[in-house]
């Protein structure tokens, strides 16, 4: 095991599960947001129907 | 789209005459680094004069009444935010391929067909993509909304060469005093500068100031950005996000999740002070 946690690099996708068991997509692309949708449609935190909640069991991030 | 804003559109030519030949001594932000990008110098965006996109899609996660929004995403950047998502891509800025202008006003067209209600311009920094950014929108129809996704971190000559052809600036209002900005976005002078332009742009157009809610920056940042806005803009539109990601590996930025207690808490701040949300 690497003693360094691995830094993204250009065309890199990220996505982290956390001990709450909550999905983080970083900089999803078109075909992650599907994925998201998909893996959790009620909870998604940016779907195609933009229902935007605050408390949310997934997220998406473009925090920049 | 009103008189002023057409008039602008036909001078969209001129002003990407004007936005290449200020490449040559390049100024578009407080940075100054003064070098020529059209020589293949690479000041601290690490940018030449040639426009990289590493992103171009149709995003329903920007605020309700900007969406779907068709997010054109140039790489480099003029601040230094550890916790940025797309942080590799400013490092690296060149690793993208080269924007072909033609091939993105068609897509820009085709998304605008298919429903996209905005066009976003957004990064890394749109301000240190200034020539691209007017390169198409020279091309693409003057009715497609505009919207100028920036950290407001630049100077006044972008300010000038994007006032009238901008319909919703929004406003990235990162941190609330200077010393967290230099600490977490390694910028000087950031709170007099993005202030300045915020209410320029509210001279020009529509505003909806965004603060990404900092875990740990709530008396800092988050109570002086809200008591700046009732005081000099009450009517502006803000929109609270909640979804910082601590980076890895952290340094200087907070290494937790924001609690839902203390997103709840700045929207019920925001809202005691008569701020105006939007999500």
């Amino acid at each position: 095991m690497k003693n360094k946690p691995y830094k993204r690099k250009p065309g890199d996708f990220e996505i982290r599960i956390l001990n709450s068991g909550k999905v983080v997509m970083i900089m999803p692309d078109e075909t992650l947001m599907e994925i998201a949708q998909i893996i959790e449609p009620d909870n998604c935190a940016l779907p195609p129907k933009m229902e935007i909640k605050e408390d949310v069991g997934s997220q998406t991030s473009q925090t920049k | 789209m009103n008189d002023m804003d057409y008039q602008a559109h036909s001078q969209a030519f001129e002003r990407i005459k004007t936005a290449r030949e200020a490449l040559t001594d390049c100024n578009f932000c407080p940075r100054q680094c003064g070098i020529d990008r059209t020589a293949g110098e690479k000041g601290y965006c690490g940018l030449d004069d040639t426009v990289r996109c590493f992103l171009e899609m149709l995003y329903y996660g920007e605020e309700s009444e900007l969406v779907p929004s068709h997010q054109i995403h140039f790489t480099g950047c003029n601040l230094r935010c550890e916790f940025c998502v797309v942080a590799e891509w400013n490092e690296e800025p060149l690793v993208a391929e080269e924007m072909d202008f033609d091939d993105m006003a068609k897509r820009i067209a085709h998304r605008h067909s298919k429903g996209a209600k905005t066009l976003n311009f957004l990064g890394g920094e749109p301000a240190v993509n200034l020539h691209g950014v007017l390169e198409l929108i020279s091309r693409v129809d003057s009715e497609i909304r505009v919207v100028w996704n920036s950290n407001m971190y630049y100077n006044d000559i972008v300010d000038k060469l994007m006032a009238g052809l901008v319909d919703v600036y929004l406003a990235d209002f990162k941190c609330g005093n200077n010393n967290c900005a230099e600490f977490l976005l390694g910028a000087n002078n950031y709170i007099e500068v993005v202030k300045r332009n915020i209410l320029k742009a509210a001279k020009h157009a529509d505003v909806i100031i965004r603060h990404v809610v900092i875990p740990g920056h709530s008396e800092c940042c988050l109570k002086p950005i809200f008591e700046w806005l009732t005081t000099e803009i009450p009517e502006v539109k803000l929109s609270l996000r909640g979804n910082y990601v601590p980076p890895i590996p952290v340094t200087s930025a907070p290494a937790e999740y924001l609690e839902p207690d203390d997103m709840q808490s700045a929207v019920d701040l925001a809202k005691n002070m008569g701020l105006k949300l939007v999500k």
